[in-house]
């Protein structure tokens, strides 16, 4: 079982200097480990979380209540067994589980930082997430883990630490936000700063918080977490304890219930400066424009045993997306393996129960590690 | 399908590749052959492969296998980007046959293609005397539920290499398990051999 951790990273003379030009330091990041780290530090897997994920991956979330976001995939004698390996999983910066992020205090100042917080890249995350690593002792990861937001931090590792990184599986990913990806969470943003009670993101200060405008955003990306055969099977054109239309602006049909549900039990976990945050590093995330307009160059250096996994029904992070991943790593002849797996889950199917999904990468990682 | 999968089979492959090479298997199953080859002859073996069970069978023996179509992911490959590619039983298959080797020797400097060949004598008595398509333990397949879209013959075969101009390196006899230098078509093959198999190159 697992503790979440908190720990003190960088320093105001060692900062880690962001993308944007601005430095922070000292840092926290809060993780959790499963496991245990063998003798040779060998044993690591960084698990990476997505946009809402946090660092309880595999075990209960100390608000929800609920078991860790991978709890299945993740554990004694599962998939990625923690009788076997050291799991690792930070909260990413930025983030408001306990790393450093726009809701915690600004040392210079002594007030929250709400939108003083610089504005972070997933290359930073990745950069406080080294740090972490580096603190742990370990020289090389077995294994970088991560789907959606994960996906991007495990392409970042590769490409920015390509020597610390023996295998690594980016799962229903992208290598950038294309306009559609950036106009959904434009949207979002939106919802969080059109709410009154956003107070220009100084909401805490007035002891009010944009509940509204955060859980529209969580509607609206919900939606997109879906697909239109799974709403329809759950859902269809149900009525939601009635029997027939009301003539009125209430939750008749089901679907609308379910994501007022949704949107409703965000807000209790998530910090809505956050989400504009990570979401803003999500959209900049372009591993092509960094590397001189070549994801060749972006990955040139890698060594590492690659597992990519698509979905067959995810429109968001969809197969052909992933299918550029993988191309660059073929034209690398990098060692790298590519699953579609056909299910109607749409994007959510990296973090539901898809055995097919968890065989493959216990295969992948099983296989992998007699490799070391 | 059964008409590949002996030892005996592995080993003409095996004995056409020199140690260390870099191969892909198009259409590689479950990886027995990426398997066989790699402790054998130490290859840097990858595998294609469009069904998902057997995609997990080649990930759980530690080889690298793409989700794919030889009709469509071929393309994603550069220039000699291997060695050697492996097309086992799977041309009959494809939707565009021409353009799958042609794929074939444009990603590898050399091909090792094998097929079930329809001039084989059992298979040409049995239309002539059956008047229905051949359907035998090996091509098991009913007409109108086979997944082999393009049967050939091994002139068939020889021809299509020579108008794409590939050249034939070696066949194979499949039979007695014999290498021989390709020089030119032979009737007593096509009429007495139940699968061809060739090794080609761009010409």
């Amino acid at each position: 079982m697992s503790k979440n951790t908190i720990v003190e990273l960088a320093s105001s003379k060692n900062p880690l200097v962001l993308d944007c030009g601005k430095s922070i330091g000292p840092i926290k990041t809060a993780y959790t480990t499963y496991g245990k780290l063998n003798d040779s530090k060998s044993n690591a897997i960084l698990i990476c979380h997505a946009l809402t994920g946090d660092q309880y991956v595999a075990s209960e979330h100390p608000i929800t209540k609920k078991d860790g976001w991978w709890s299945l995939l993740i554990g004694p004698g599962k998939s990625i067994d923690t009788d076997k390996y050291f799991i690792i999983c930070p909260n990413v910066i930025g983030g408001c589980m306990g790393s450093t992020g726009p809701n915690e205090k600004n040392p210079k100042t002594g007030r929250e930082y709400g939108l003083d917080f610089p504005v972070i890249t997933i290359a930073d995350m990745v950069k406080a997430q080294k740090l972490l690593i580096d603190s742990l002792g370990i020289k090389k990861l077995f294994s970088v883990i991560g789907g959606s937001m994960g996906g991007m931090l495990v392409l970042e590792w590769l490409s920015k630490f390509p020597s610390l990184v023996f295998s690594a599986i980016p799962i229903a990913t992208t290598t950038s936000h294309s306009a559609q990806n950036i106009a959904l969470n434009e949207l979002a943003r939106q919802a969080i700063m059109a709410d009154p009670e956003w107070k220009s993101g100084n909401y805490n200060e007035h002891n009010t918080k944009p509940t509204k405008g955060l859980s529209v955003a969580r509607m609206a990306a919900h939606i997109s977490y879906l697909s239109e055969q799974s709403l329809h099977e759950k859902f269809g054109r149900n009525l939601q304890d009635k029997t027939k239309i009301e003539f009125s602006f209430d939750a008749d049909f089901q679907v609308e219930s379910y994501l007022r549900h949704q949107g409703f039990k965000f807000v209790d976990r998530f910090d809505a400066n956050s989400y504009l945050y990570i979401t803003r590093a999500m959209d900049y995330f372009d591993l092509k424009t960094d590397n001189n307009g070549s994801l060749l160059e972006a990955f040139k250096d890698t060594k590492a045993h690659i597992l990519c996994a698509s979905f067959t029904s995810d429109w968001l992070y969809p197969t052909s997306e992933n299918k550029v991943i993988t191309k660059t790593f073929n034209a690398l002849g990098l060692n790298v393996s590519f699953v579609e797996i056909d299910t109607d889950n749409g994007h959510d199917s990296f973090l539901l129960n898809e055995p097919e999904f968890f065989h493959t990468v216990e295969g992948f990682l099983d296989a992998t590690y007699k490799k070391l | 399908m059964s008409l590949f999968n002996t030892d005996k089979d592995f080993n003409v492959i095996s004995n056409m590749i020199p140690s260390g090479a870099n191969i892909i298997d198009v259409g590689c199953g479950d990886g027995s052959l990426l398997d066989y080859l790699a402790k054998k002859k130490n290859i840097n073996g990858r595998g294609l492969e469009i069904d998902q069970d057997k995609i997990r069978e080649c990930l759980a023996k530690g080889i690298a296998v793409m989700q794919g179509d030889a009709d469509i992911d071929l393309i994603d490959y550069p220039n000699k980007s291997f060695d050697y590619s492996i097309l086992t039983y799977t041309l009959q298959a494809t939707k565009k046959p021409k353009e799958v080797l042609e794929e074939l020797v444009r990603i590898s400097d050399k091909a090792i293609v094998s097929f079930p060949n329809f001039g084989y004598w059992k298979i040409r008595l049995n239309l002539l005397l059956n008047g229905t398509m051949p359907v035998s333990d090996d091509l098991s397949y009913s007409w109108y539920e086979t997944p082999n879209l393009h049967f050939c013959t091994i002139f068939d075969f020889i021809n299509l290499c020579e108008e794409s101009n590939i050249k034939i390196e070696k066949k194979c006899n499949l039979k007695n398990h014999s290498i021989q230098k390709y020089a030119k078509k032979n009737w007593f093959d096509n009429f007495l051999l139940e699968s061809g198999m060739f090794l080609i190159s761009k010409k």
